[in-house]
């Protein structure tokens, strides 16, 4: 566990070269629940919609990211920034207006900021996500609030793509390995203030690794994750050009026993509905959105508004995610997460 | 009274007498610049410092520090993992040598992540995040960029060990970012660069809320000469550093100060005397005598005001020269590097101005009670013949406080400054000028009868005069008596050094890897090739680095010298005892200051710390270092290697086989570091140290020239002023057949008289005085000593021109004085 | 011994004004001549040009047969100390030194030797009533023995002539007429030539001749 992920990293005094995502390699668990630390970029996403004792409804948002610096490393040391770890966590509660949200950021390494790779077991100093058996565990010390989370998987492992493997672009290699965990059960506490709340709810984890995700064109994607009252799950993303016009386009239906349907390029449509003007940075969000994919077509709006994330300091970008419900002809059918990036500036990975 | 009429009735008498008023103001003014210059030069690298330490480290409220060569890296995530810290972010620092130059680049090698969080703003926007991570891009400082001459993307090359390592530099610090690193770069790429694997040098420490030190300290464990610091400490120990050294520059502020003080006392004492009958006839017409007395502080008032004015802006320009010209040290040496800001400071400037107002209005109270308590009809009826023959007051109050003052530099240091020797100097300074108009009749009496009628009238005069005389004493006692005091001492800080250099460099050629820095070294193979080369008989290698020990806040340097145990007590300049008692533990030597600051003795144990361990010495000697004024511990290399596997070397001396093959050795080393070594014989080193120590002492030159040439401007206006004030006396001897020539020969005997008298009496208490330097206030401040040394001939050639510059200003200023009218004040003039 | 000749003096300044106009005097060894006259009218100017401590405008000044206008400064100041004796309204006796010391001044700066000087100070203090005081200072005497002093001092080199400038100026009108007595009485036994500016009448009283100095000239008393 405590084994430096930086003493497993191919040793090189050149920039590095990281290996391509494939079509074809099939994904295996546990080990691939755990970090991949060749390739450039992963990230453990979780999403999803809690309840406290007074049903007032919190949305929550833990994401740990990974990244293999393209930076040459001498080798010599413990501290050679060979694996960077980052960490998001938001919290959207109606009442206070807009996200809680904080972030840390570390070299890997010492046993204080490791990201292992038997299994999802990711942590940053006080931050961590674990996957124990089928049930994931996040502890979360924020600045002004804590979160110490179970999410109980019980629907099977949904892997997006072509078998994980996710087209992102027109070329194959812009792709990442990319599988969901949706309709996972909260159980766990939330503190803002001074006593921990217990919660109830309903979570979706994304789990995404790749060397090359965006093509040069590309500004942004738009992406949903749909815990269904059905009990399926509902996935997609576009990729958007400086004008607005979608690159490229996917996503994929989970029903509840188990089959799933997945959406060509052409077959998802995002339709920006009002937009929210953030007051702090004057990006314009389309908080809004109506998404087409065949045989459904859901309007989604926002928890709140205010759900824009400043994590400048860590992954070094602004950009809007939210808790959001998702109606179909005027009924409920399901709720998750809407994240709107590139609307700020130009999305850098 | 009203303020306007009062005004002119204050200021009238200065501008009668411009040339006595200017020096007074002069003296006052010079007083106030020395002190407020000192003050912002030492405050603006305090400053530097302290911003510095607090920049780079941010929020953190304890930095965790161990020595100079650091300590291991595992504690910095024991540290982080420990439940009593919010934010530990590790640092490894070094200063390295640049390559072609005589400059060091101060590195700190950050986490950036975790620096981050205490300190968020440290590189300037728009630069590549990723150059702070890269093993190859170093961040500077914009003002150690320009005095580089370097620019952002240019390169940089720096020594390690003996080979070069060529760095980019990807950008600039923030403009707040920390001075005391002149660069930052990542800690990762630092410890491969520079050797420096798994160490680091300090840990910046921000607790959990509501964890106090003490329970953090508690919690943790550190290894052996690792201590935990506060900013405070930090600055305290860095400020200790130069505190003796900059006391001593205030206290030479201090000195200007009362020599202004003494002049405006002689001033106003002689011009009262001169409007004797003025100031009576102002008393008959209804002035009480508070007025009278408030009109003569007010005089010296507006001297002090006027002197504060122009002391002010002195003294603020003369910070900012010294800081561009000489460094923030002062010239000492302590802060190579820092080109900080010299920063007007509000309370400085009231401070200093306060405080030579306060010397001018103290300078004034004498006279000012003199004047008021005069009787009107007496002052008036009888000139200004009376005051000569004013009762002497008892001289046991001046002789006590030269007791007391001879009593006090037996003290002991208060808080590590010397200040009951200051005392003890200013008391000895203070009783002598009271003493003076005692002392001067007998030593006038001493002085044998010229056979010159004109001469001996002059001589007759002074003996008849003590008080006055001694007045105009006052200012040229205490210039002389410092400026031999402080030639004294540092001669004999000279010649003690120089000795000392000569006893402490028995080889042929010393070799040093790089010029500075800590980054440079000899490795394990080149001490052999070194050792191998043709015409050297013998080498000895010294490993050196700082620690701490006993937990407190300075750090000693340790040095690990080949040999030592064989020779030490034949090759060190050992000082008091030596215990040589047979002891299991190996041997350590002291040095003079680090035995003072720590309390160490022969035959102690210490225990020293030797990479995280803690190793008992056995303290057989203690020995003289001028070198280190924190203090050095000296051990044999083997005893270092055996502890700390640490085989390389800083420096190397060298026996030669013989003294003629000291060029092809020097060729030799040159080719075997391609010209890495910086070389010097004995001869070098003790020339580069001397030229060291006068630059040290380059400003306390410049002020005992000021001191002397305020004195010799106030015997100056005070016989100007006497001659002014004896027109009467000179004008009748014109009749009586005395020729003018005959009257210059009245006045230079005088001159002479007076200077002989001021030059003894300031010789025998400089002298004095600079046995309290040596043994008090030296000892006390460096915590070293030095054996005494006289520059007779220096002294001498230093009298003779005083005496003859004293006559020559008696005569010149007597016959300024004594214009075509002296003829007419026979006559009654009231 | 003593002739002024159309002497003229006047001084520069903001206002000039003539001092002295026309002057001529003259003075016989052993004569002893008053001149009186009122504040400012040029009496003090008079003896300075008489000492050499200042030189006319105009006309000739011829002591003991030389021409004033002759010698240069240091001369002048060699003919006051072998030849001329002052006395002061002011005494101006030297505070630091005893009387014998202020008396024997003269004689010292003529270089004679110590013997001859204290026997003749001693003689001349005793002459003037103050031979008991030698070691005194000045201090510790009164105005008129001051004055005496200031006699003595004038006379004890033998000048062959004394300027007396308001020698009573200074002192109550009994101790003004004790001075004056020995005054007239000393210059008598020196066999000097005295002259005396004063603007009192009754100081003048007692001498051979009465002079009395006006802005218009000097014309017979």
């Amino acid at each position: 566990m405590a084994v430096a992920l930086a003493a497993m990293v191919p040793v090189s005094t050149r920039a590095a070269d990281y290996p391509d995502v494939i079509p074809g390699r099939p994904l295996r668990f546990p080990e691939d629940h755990g970090a991949h630390p060749a390739f450039r970029t992963e990230w453990w996403y979780v999403t999803g919609w809690v309840r406290t004792k007074d049903g007032r409804d919190l949305g929550i948002q833990i994401t740990f990211f990974r990244s293999r610096p393209d930076i040459a490393v001498a080798g010599r040391s413990r501290f050679d920034p060979a694996q960077l770890l980052f960490a998001h966590a938001a919290l959207a509660d109606p009442r206070h207006g807009r996200l809680r949200h904080d972030q840390v950021a570390a070299r890997a390494g010492f046993g204080l900021a490791e990201a292992a790779t038997t299994t999802t077991d990711v942590r940053i100093d006080r931050w961590s996500l674990t996957l124990e058996g089928s049930t994931y565990r996040a502890r979360i010390q924020a600045a002004d609030f804590e979160m110490t989370l179970a999410f109980a998987a019980s629907a099977p492992v949904v892997l997006q793509g072509d078998a994980g493997y996710s087209r992102k672009g027109p070329r194959p290699a812009q792709a990442s390995y990319y599988y969901s965990r949706p309709h996972l059960t909260v159980s766990g506490s939330i503190r803002t203030g001074a006593d921990p709340e217990a919660v109830t709810g309903s979570a979706w984890l994304d789990h995404e690794w790749s060397s090359e995700i965006l093509d040069p064109a590309a500004v942004g994607w738009d992406w949903i994750g749909l815990n269904l009252e059905d009990g399926s799950a509902l996935m997609a993303f576009r990729i958007r050009d400086a004008e607005g016009r979608p690159l490229w386009a996917g996503g994929s239906l989970a029903r509840p026993d188990g089959t799933v349907r997945r959406f060509t390029e052409k077959e998802v449509q995002f339709v920006p509905g009002r937009l929210w003007t953030s007051p702090r940075t004057g990006a314009r969000y389309p908080v809004v959105m109506r998404v087409d994919v065949p045989g459904l077509t859901v309007m989604l709006s926002p928890l709140l508004d205010d759900q824009e994330l400043d994590s400048r300091a860590s992954v070094g970008t602004i950009y809007w995610e939210g808790a959001v419900t998702a109606t179909a002809e005027g009924r409920t059918v399901g709720r998750g997460y809407l994240e709107l990036t590139g609307y700020f500036r130009k999305l850098r990975l | 009274m009203r303020l306007i009429p009062f005004l002119v009735l204050v200021a009238a008498p200065l501008r009668q007498f411009p040339g006595r008023t200017a020096i007074a103001v002069i003296a006052i003014a010079l007083g106030v610049a020395l002190g407020l210059a000192v003050q912002l030069v030492n405050s603006a690298a305090a400053d530097e410092f302290g911003q510095a330490a607090r920049r780079l480290s941010g929020a953190a409220d304890l930095v965790v520090r161990g020595p100079q060569a650091g300590f291991d890296e595992s504690l910095f995530a024991q540290i982080a993992k420990m439940p009593e810290v919010d934010v530990a972010s590790p640092v490894v620092e070094v200063e390295a040598p640049i390559v072609g130059g005589e400059e060091t680049l101060r590195i700190a090698g950050i986490d950036v992540f975790r620096a981050a969080r205490l300190q968020p703003a440290l590189i300037a926007e728009g630069t590549d995040p990723l150059d702070l991570l890269r093993p190859d891009t170093v961040f500077v400082g914009r003002s150690t960029l320009s005095r580089l001459g370097l620019e952002a993307g240019g390169r940089v090359r720096l020594r390690n060990g003996l080979e070069d390592v060529e760095l980019r530099v990807a950008g600039v610090l923030a403009a707040d970012s920390p001075a005391e690193y002149a660069a930052l770069m990542d800690i990762a790429a630092v410890q491969s660069l520079f050797d420096r694997s798994g160490v680091i040098t300090r840990i910046d420490v921000k607790l959990a809320p509501g964890v106090s030190r003490a329970r953090f300290v508690a919690a943790l464990s550190l290894p052996a000469g690792v201590t935990v610091q506060t900013e405070a400490d930090r600055n305290e120990s860095l400020s200790r550093m130069t505190r003796a050294y900059r006391v001593n520059l205030n206290v030479l502020a201090l000195v200007a100060l009362f020599t202004g003080a003494l002049l405006v006392s002689s001033t106003q004492a002689l011009s009262i005397a001169r409007r004797r009958s003025q100031l009576a006839l102002q008393r008959v017409i209804g002035f009480t005598r508070r007025q009278i007395g408030l009109q003569v502080v007010g005089e010296g008032m507006l001297l002090g005001v006027a002197g504060a004015v122009l002391g002010v802006v002195a003294g603020v320009l003369l910070a900012r020269v010294v800081v561009s010209l000489v460094g923030a040290d002062l010239g000492a040496g302590f802060f190579a590097g820092v080109r900080p800001e010299v920063r007007v400071d509000a309370m400085a400037v009231v401070l200093f101005a306060g405080m030579g107002m306060a010397a001018a209005v103290l300078g004034s109270l004498g006279p000012a009670w003199e004047a008021a308590s005069e009787a009107p009809a007496l002052a008036l009826k009888s000139g200004d013949d009376a005051r000569a023959f004013r009762p002497l007051r008892s001289p046991w109050p001046s002789v006590s406080v030269l007791i007391a003052g001879a009593g006090a530099s037996t003290l002991p240091p208060v808080d590590g400054l010397p200040l009951f020797g200051y005392v003890s100097i200013a008391m000895l300074l203070l009783g002598t000028i009271l003493l003076l108009p005692h002392l001067v009749p007998r030593l006038l009496a001493r002085i044998p009868v010229p056979r010159s009628v004109t001469a001996a009238l002059g001589l007759s005069r002074l003996r008849a005069y003590p008080v006055q005389a001694a007045v105009s004493l006052s200012a040229i006692v205490a210039a002389v008596s410092l400026m031999v005091a402080m030639a004294i001492m540092v001669t004999s800080f000279r010649t003690s050094l120089d000795q000392w250099l000569q006893g402490i460099l028995p080889a042929d050629l010393y070799v040093r890897a790089g010029d500075g820095g800590d980054t440079a070294y000899l490795s394990g193979d080149k001490q052999s090739a070194i050792a191998a080369l043709d015409g050297v008989e013998r080498v000895e290698f010294l490993r050196w680095q700082k620690v701490f020990v006993d937990r407190s806040a300075a750090q000693i340097t340790l040095l690990a010298r080949d040999e030592v145990d064989r020779d030490a007590e034949a090759r060190l300049p050992i000082v008091g005892d030596v215990d040589r008692r047979a002891s299991a533990l190996p041997s350590v030597w002291v040095s003079e200051s680090a035995a003072a600051i720590h309390g160490w003795r022969p035959g102690d144990t210490l225990a020293l710390p030797l990479r995280g361990e803690s190793r008992e010495f056995l303290i057989r000697g203690l020995w003289r270092d001028y070198a280190r004024q924190s203090g050095a511990v000296l051990i044999d290399r083997r005893h270092y290697i055996a502890a700390t596997g640490d085989r390389l070397a800083n420096d190397a001396g060298l026996w030669l086989t013989e003294p003629s093959r000291l060029a092809d050795v020097r060729t030799a080393l040159d080719a075997l570091a391609t010209g890495g070594l910086t070389m010097m014989t004995a001869g070098d080193v003790r020339e580069l140290s001397l030229t060291i120590f006068d630059r040290t002492f380059v400003v306390t030159y410049a002020l005992e020239g000021v001191a002397i040439l305020i004195g010799l401007m106030g015997l100056s206006s005070a016989i100007g002023a006497e001659v002014l004030a004896r027109r009467r006396e000179f004008g009748m001897l014109r009749h009586l057949g005395v020729t003018r020539r005959e009257i210059g020969v009245v006045l230079g005997a005088e001159g002479a008289g007076v200077a002989a008298v001021g030059l003894a009496v300031g010789a025998v208490l400089g002298f004095a005085m600079s046995l309290i330097l040596i043994h008090v206030v030296n000892r006390q401040s460096f915590h070293w000593g030095m054996d005494l040394h006289v520059p007779w001939l220096g002294l001498a050639a230093f009298f003779a021109v005083m005496l003859i510059a004293a006559t020559i200003t008696a005569v010149a200023s007597g016959r300024k004085a004594m214009g075509g009218d002296v003829v007419q004040s026979v006559r009654e003039d009231w | 011994m003593l002739t002024l000749s159309r002497v003229r003096k006047h001084f520069a300044g903001t206002r000039p004004r003539v001092v002295l106009d026309e002057v001529s005097l003259d003075l016989a060894p052993g004569e002893f001549v008053a001149v009186i006259g009122e504040s400012g009218v040029g009496k003090s100017t008079l003896l300075n040009l008489i000492a050499g401590l200042d030189h006319p405008d105009a006309g000739s000044i011829v002591f003991d047969g030389v021409d004033l206008a002759s010698l240069d400064d240091d001369r002048l100041t060699l003919l006051r100390r072998e030849k001329i004796g002052f006395v002061f309204q002011a005494f101006h006796v030297l505070p630091y030194l005893d009387l014998a010391a202020n008396v024997g001044l003269p004689l010292q700066l003529l270089g004679e030797d110590a013997g001859a000087i204290s026997a003749r100070v001693r003689g001349i203090l005793e002459a003037v009533g103050l031979g008991d005081r030698l070691a005194s200072l000045p201090r510790e005497l009164s105005g008129g023995e001051l004055q005496r002093v200031a006699i003595a001092r004038a006379l004890v080199h033998r000048p062959k002539l004394l300027l007396a400038d308001e020698p009573t100026g200074n002192l109550d009108p009994e101790t003004a007429a004790d001075v004056l007595a020995l005054l007239h009485r000393s210059v008598a036994e020196s066999g000097a030539g005295c002259l005396l500016v004063t603007h009192s009448m009754q100081a003048a009283n007692g001498a051979d001749r009465i002079l009395r100095l006006t802005p218009g000239g000097i014309v017979a008393g």
